[in-house]
């Protein structure tokens, strides 16, 4: 079985001058004068966190005792803290393992409010504790972070939002796995069970683009101060894009919203949940012909729907009544889904509720292309937003 | 009260690192082939059957 990280850390690393010939060296960047570090050195210790399976298989950064307390010095809490217990394991996560690991991940000691942040809305948003991490269904944690410490940190809004080349974007999303990996043992093969995964397992942490929505951003209109800052997390299954540069008709993409939320090959339950990341464009075009959020939610929510042959075609038009999983009405475990028993019993939505859906705004302004995150389960109920308590800020 | 756990064979290793977690390393259960969830009635009576024997054995019953 693969090793947890629960113990001692190494003690600090050498950074005195090398005088082996056969070895490449290097001086920080910035730095003139004598060779300060060994690279062989440092690649022997990167081997040996890789030999200990301490990795989502990309290198990861050693950490010592002094470093780490940099990283403790950013919060109030406790090192000994549980951030997220996970019962059905006999695991626990502390303030402590959860800074290690957001290290290792790359993360700076000014990211690790926002890291903390993030498990409090994993415990608020339920499914982690009950196992999904574990789960055939190979989804992952989506963060989204609202307010002021998005410039603080450098974390990335506008263009290639869900890509690469942000240092605060990829290692705290990173922390987030590396977590689930080297203190929950959540291994591949082993304990987390994924059929296929999803890339965003390596990592998936965005910000919302305040300043180019027309609308007040997720953290307030969820109750918390625009000075506030906060994260979101929700579990996904993947980013679904939408093209839709073509048009100036909210309807055209609202509905192209709803084709993509109501696709058959998504729909496991009575019902399926989406965040909506609209591009500036896009929420402009909504916003300039007097579309709110929730007239937005309310459209979608009004048409995403299939009717009961579309189900019946792909075997989905009933529901398991041990899992409550769709499944074909000749099963002999189906019962009838909850539409059967409607006003219009052809037509079945793939939402329980506008408020299934959530809206954020991301990505350039430069292009009619937004996406559709596909929410893991049914929701309906507000999301899991969690202020950023930072020990250095006022 | 005894108990045989049951699993298709694709989730051994889990269901071994799972043992181990709980400090039952070696904890036996009854396997059967993948997959499980497209059965049909008929099969999963067949498949409750192939399996009768090695849950028996587990329970340790006298044949």
């Amino acid at each position: 079985m693969a090793a947890t990280i629960g113990g001692d850390l190494p003690s600090a690393t050498r950074a005195e001058s090398a005088s082996d010939a056969g070895s490449a060296t290097a001086s920080p960047p910035g730095q003139t004068g004598p060779l300060l570090v060994d690279m062989a050195e440092i690649r022997a210790v990167l081997e040996y966190y890789a030999s200990r399976q301490w990795t989502d298989g990309l290198p990861v950064v050693p950490v010592t005792e002094s470093y780490l307390a940099e990283f403790l010095a950013t919060t109030g809490k406790s090192p000994d803290d549980v951030v997220l217990a996970m019962p059905h394991l006999n695991r626990e996560c502390t303030v402590r393992l959860a800074a290690i690991n957001a290290a290792m991940a790359g993360c700076l000691p000014a990211y690790f409010p926002v890291v903390l942040a993030a498990w409090a809305s994993l415990v608020g948003e339920r499914y982690p504790t009950r196992g999904i991490w574990q789960s055939t269904t190979g989804t992952a944690p989506l963060l989204i972070v609202n307010g002021p410490v998005r410039a603080r940190i450098g974390l990335n809004c506008a263009g290639n939002v869900f890509g690469s080349g942000f240092r605060a974007n990829a290692t705290i999303g990173r922390a987030i796995r590396l977590t689930a990996i080297n203190v929950f043992g959540l291994h591949p093969h082993l304990l987390d069970q994924a059929t296929q995964g999803t890339p965003a397992k390596y990592t998936l942490c965005i910000g919302e683009w305040e300043e180019r929505s027309p609308w007040a951003p997720l953290h307030v209109e969820h109750g918390l101060s625009a000075a506030d800052s906060a994260v979101t997390a929700m579990v996904i299954r993947n980013v679904v894009h939408i093209e839709a540069r073509h048009t100036t008709v909210p309807e055209h993409l609202a509905l192209d919203i709803t084709g993509t939320i109501a696709r058959t090959g998504a729909r496991i339950h009575q019902t399926s949940s989406a965040l909506v990341v609209l591009v500036p464009e896009h929420a402009r075009m909504f916003h300039d012909a007097g579309w709110s959020k929730d007239d937005l939610r309310q459209f979608v929510f009004d048409h995403a729907a299939n009717t009961r042959a579309e189900l019946a075609a792909v075997g989905k038009d009933a529901i398991s009544r041990h899992t409550y999983w769709r499944l074909p009405a000749d099963h002999p475990d189906a019962m009838p889904d909850e539409a059967s028993t409607s006003a219009d019993p052809e037509r079945v939505p793939a939402l329980n509720s506008p408020a299934a859906v959530q809206i954020m705004v991301a990505g350039a302004d430069n292009a009619g292309v937004s996406a559709v995150v596909e929410t893991f389960g049914e929701r309906g109920n507000p999301p899991s937003v969690v202020k950023v308590e930072d020990a250095n800020e006022p | 009260m005894p108990a045989v756990s049951i699993c298709t064979d694709s989730f051994v290793p889990a269901a071994e690192a799972m043992a181990r977690l709980y400090g039952f390393p070696g904890y036996q259960f009854a396997l059967m082939p993948h997959p499980l969830a497209s059965l049909d009635d008929a099969q999963l009576r067949a498949r409750a059957r192939e399996l009768l024997p090695d849950i028996l054995r587990i329970l340790g019953t006298e044949s």
